[in-house]
């Protein structure tokens, strides 16, 4: 569904990707981890059109989307749910959806009304909230909020960037539950995280991303959980030496919330 | 003719360099102020009640001006240090304005060998005399501005090679970064405030001398906004930078007088492009990183 | 007493126009989240091309105050191109500057063609003041704040109702979201200039006007005025904007009754300084100012 080819792009003078393949299939999750700094965020602006890439190409549903305007990209049907959430704070939950279905907003007014009325049943604890300024929300609440403002863009693909990021323990359980249900119902994820303990729950392929280059390429399960984790916090690639076993495993999967 | 004019220039370029040294002072530590013209009003009052109502001599003077200028920062500077970004701007320039209004309606004014010498609201404070009773030449009194202002730059060069000054750019960077390290970021702004306030007020002191003549309406926002703006166009990587902003202002564009009636006209569109290729002036962080390093270079190549 | 409530009243009829001129400000400032030092001296420049409508054509009331609104919108694109398109992301500080020299170069233009400084400008309406009871009112100050509260409607309108208001206001919030929703910053911003030039040309239209005359040093008064009344009702806040200029308008009119005229200014700077030290995000401001205390605090 989406193809990256060689893609690589600087941040100023440093080059934070360096050649990345990837591919996500349609209607899996597909998921990227990797530790700070890797480039996972740079990929992500790169494929909303944010960023341009100064070598290769990315394809969407069989078309080239290299260089596009982040409202083309939007167009084309690619949804990003961006790290930190970035709801509109002064706007409240039910502004912040029609925001997302802004590029529809001039045609097709009376669809973007049913969407929300779609998104609302899937989560009433927004709709409770509707009249409420985003920026009072919990950080749950705002994640959710970030969802589903993404998904009044009607995306074939959902992109979210660290989903769990700041969030309490229970809080991420229910974005990863909500993750699940979005792909159940049909829409395809490609997911970047931190968390990769509860990433690899849910993705059906996973992608590690080390010092601005796919550095593996598989299912759940291919790698171990805990080499998966070295990887993903540390950046220890296989190329380097293993760490010994009892190396403490990092534990701290969220920072606390609030 | 041209000897004064040139004494007249270069002392004007002189004594803006305070000013604008002062307001380069708070870019550093990431504040923009649009009053440093306060603290120049407030010297310029100051060392001339001091020199020409009370009889204090020149030098005395001159140094009342300006504790009196680092005093007035520090009254500001409590209140307002805690404020970030434009709210910090917008209230130094309430103040300074504040300070402005205040001397147009501030007469205090005694009577000296018949005549009433001070103050007087709007009318400004006459016969400033002290440069001329005690016979310092235009050519001395411009020695005196030069030599104050290379004990000022050698103190803010001093500075920058200085853990204070460190801690300076630190702040200006990121002053939450800064707090996190255990440094306590409210008061090295404070000390900062202060001391802008007391170099602005040097160059007020020097000028009212000079003038002999000052009233409140010199201190407008006009002489703030142009200091902060010589700060950038030089450069916000070094102390030479304010300088060759003034430099380039009054020296240069002002002396050719085939654009004179269109100075602003040329600077302004010359300014306006500088800034779209050099955000942080000429001679910025990067500029003076490379010329440091070409320095050392040479250094080593002699040896 | 009767003084106190005549005052209020010039107070607001006189902050209608302050207020004008800071919803100009604040919605620049808004989806730029830099200082536009032009705002003023733009909307001046704005009034002389009126002006010189004026002299050649000797033309109607509506003409020159359409002429006002267009120069005004003219050079505000000017300075948006120059001062803030052009310069990066992150160099807030070199807009500002660079909004500075503009202001310098615009006035300068200004002096070189009108050389005499002080020109006449038609009043909008000749009329005596109107008697209510033991009040009475200016003409021009009731058509002002006609105006400015007609227009202030048709903003409220634009922002709440259309798509692009929706889309000024996410910019505004949030630039980097805005992106992510397909919306053309760039091009809000751009209009959100338009949009502000053509509200400082509407106040610069009926400020002169109802002085008689136009300086170059209005684009001075105007750039003040409206960054105060900005400030005391906090910054990006439309309601803000016009409550900020009404009260500033009012403080103004009392300082000139009981205190003084040369106190007028004293007083608005000294409230303003009251205020950004107090509550800094001035009447409306303060929940967003506090809002990113508390996001520096967790940090």
């Amino acid at each position: 569904m989406l193809e990256i080819d060689g893609i690589a792009a600087a941040y100023g003078n440093i080059e934070a990707l360096r050649g990345v393949d990837l591919l996500v299939e349609e209607g899996g999750i597909t998921c990227l981890l990797g530790p700070n700094g890797a480039g996972k965020t740079t990929l992500m602006m790169t494929i909303a059109g944010i960023l341009k890439p100064r070598r290769g190409t990315i394809s969407f549903l069989d078309r080239n989307i290299t260089g596009m305007t982040p409202s083309g990209v939007v167009r084309r049907g690619i949804a990003l749910v961006p790290e930190n959430r970035l709801v509109f704070p002064d706007m409240n939950v039910h502004e912040n959806l029609v925001a997302g279905a802004y590029l529809r907003l001039g045609k097709r007014k009376s669809q973007v009304q049913q969407d929300i009325d779609h998104v609302f049943e899937r989560f009433p604890r927004l709709q409770e909230r509707s009249k409420q300024m985003a920026g009072t929300l919990s950080g749950g609440e705002q994640q959710m909020l970030a969802v589903a403002r993404a998904l009044m863009a009607r995306p074939k693909l959902l992109m979210m960037d660290e989903p769990s990021l700041g969030l309490a323990p229970l809080v991420v359980e229910e974005i990863f539950r909500i993750i699940s249900d979005l792909n159940a119902d049909g829409t395809t994820i490609f997911l970047v995280e931190q968390n990769a303990h509860m990433a690899l729950q849910v993705a059906d392929h996973f992608f590690l991303l080390e010092q601005g280059q796919v550095t593996f390429s598989g299912k759940p399960g291919q790698l171990s959980e805990h080499e998966v984790i070295q990887r993903a916090y540390l950046g220890k690639g296989p190329q380097r030496n293993q760490p010994a076993a009892d190396q403490g495993r990092p534990d701290r999967t969220t920072l606390p919330s609030g | 003719m041209d000897d004064i004019y040139l004494i007249t220039i270069l002392s004007n370029i002189g004594m803006i360099s305070f000013i604008a040294l002062s307001a380069y002072l708070l870019l550093v530590v990431g504040e923009i102020s649009f009053g440093q013209q306060a603290f120049f009003a407030v010297s310029a009052y100051g060392s001339g009640i001091a020199t020409a109502m009370w009889g204090w001599p020149i030098w005395l003077g001159l140094l009342w001006g300006a504790l009196v200028a680092g005093a007035a920062a520090l009254v500001v500077a409590i209140p307002t240090v805690r404020l970030r970004g434009l709210y910090f701007s917008v209230a130094t320039l309430a103040f300074a304005e504040m300070v402005r209004l205040i001397f147009e309606i501030f007469t205090y004014q005694v009577e000296i060998d018949g005549e009433l010498v001070g103050p007087d609201g709007s009318d400004g404070f006459r016969d400033i005399r002290a440069i001329y009773d005690s016979n310092v030449s235009a050519f001395e009194y411009m020695l005196i501005i030069y030599g104050l202002l290379a004990v000022v730059l050698i103190g803010f060069l001093i500075l920058e090679r200085s853990r204070l000054g460190a801690i300076f750019r630190m702040i200006g960077e990121d002053p939450m970064l800064t707090e996190m390290q255990g440094l306590n970021v409210t008061k090295y702004k404070i000390l900062a405030v202060v001391m802008a306030g007391i170099v602005a007020g040097i160059g007020g002191a020097l000028y009212a001398h000079l003038a002999t003549y000052v009233e409140p309406k010199i201190f407008n926002v006009m002489l703030g906004v142009h200091a902060l703006a010589y700060g950038l166009i030089g450069g916000l990587g070094t102390a030479f930078g304010p300088l060759i902003g003034v430099a380039i202002d009054i020296g240069l564009l002002e002396s050719i007088r085939a654009i004179s009636g269109y100075r602003m006209i040329v600077f302004g569109g010359l300014v306006a492009v500088l800034l779209i290729v050099r955000p942080r002036g000429l001679l910025d962080e990067a500029a003076m990183h490379w010329l440091r390093g070409r320095w050392r270079g040479l250094i080593r190549a002699e040896n | 007493m009767v003084d106190f409530i005549q005052n209020c009243l010039d107070g607001i009829m006189l902050g209608s126009s302050y207020a004008l001129l800071a919803i100009g400000f604040t919605l620049i400032f808004g989806v730029m989240r830099r200082l536009n030092l032009s705002y003023g001296p733009s909307i001046m420049v704005g009034a002389f091309v009126g002006t010189l409508v004026y002299l050649e054509f000797k033309a109607n009331a509506v003409a020159i105050a359409a002429a006002t609104v267009v120069g005004a919108v003219i050079v505000g694109i000017y300075v948006e191109r120059l001062c803030f398109r052009a310069i990066r992301r992150g160099a807030a500080v070199a807009s500002m500057v660079s909004s500075f020299v503009i202001w310098m170069q615009l006035e300068e233009i200004v002096t070189v063609v009108f050389p005499d400084r002080t020109y006449f400008f038609p009043p909008m309406v000749t009329a005596d003041p109107i008697d209510l009871g033991p009040f009475f009112f200016k003409v021009e100050n009731i058509v002002m704040f006609a105006v400015a509260a007609v227009m202030t409607v048709l903003l409220h309108w634009l922002l709440q109702y259309t798509r692009f208001g929706l889309a000024l206001r996410a910019v505004s919030e949030n630039p980097r979201a805005a992106l992510f929703m397909g919306i053309n910053v760039g091009a809000v911003m751009f209009l959100a200039f338009v949009i502000a030039s053509a509200f400082g040309g509407v106040a610069a239209y009926l400020i002169v006007s109802a002085d008689g005359q136009i300086t170059p040093l209005f684009g001075l008064w105007a750039t003040f005025k409206g960054l105060i009344a900005m400030m005391l009702g906090g910054m990006g806040s439309i309601p803000g904007a016009i409550l900020g200029g009404l009260l500033l308008g009012v403080v103004e009119a009392q300082s000139i009754w009981y205190l003084g005229t040369e106190y007028r200014d004293l007083s608005a700077y000294f409230l303003l300084f009251l205020f950004l030290v107090f509550r800094p995000g001035g009447l409306m401001g303060q929940l967003a100012v506090e809002r990113e205390l508390a996001a520096t605090r967790r940090v």
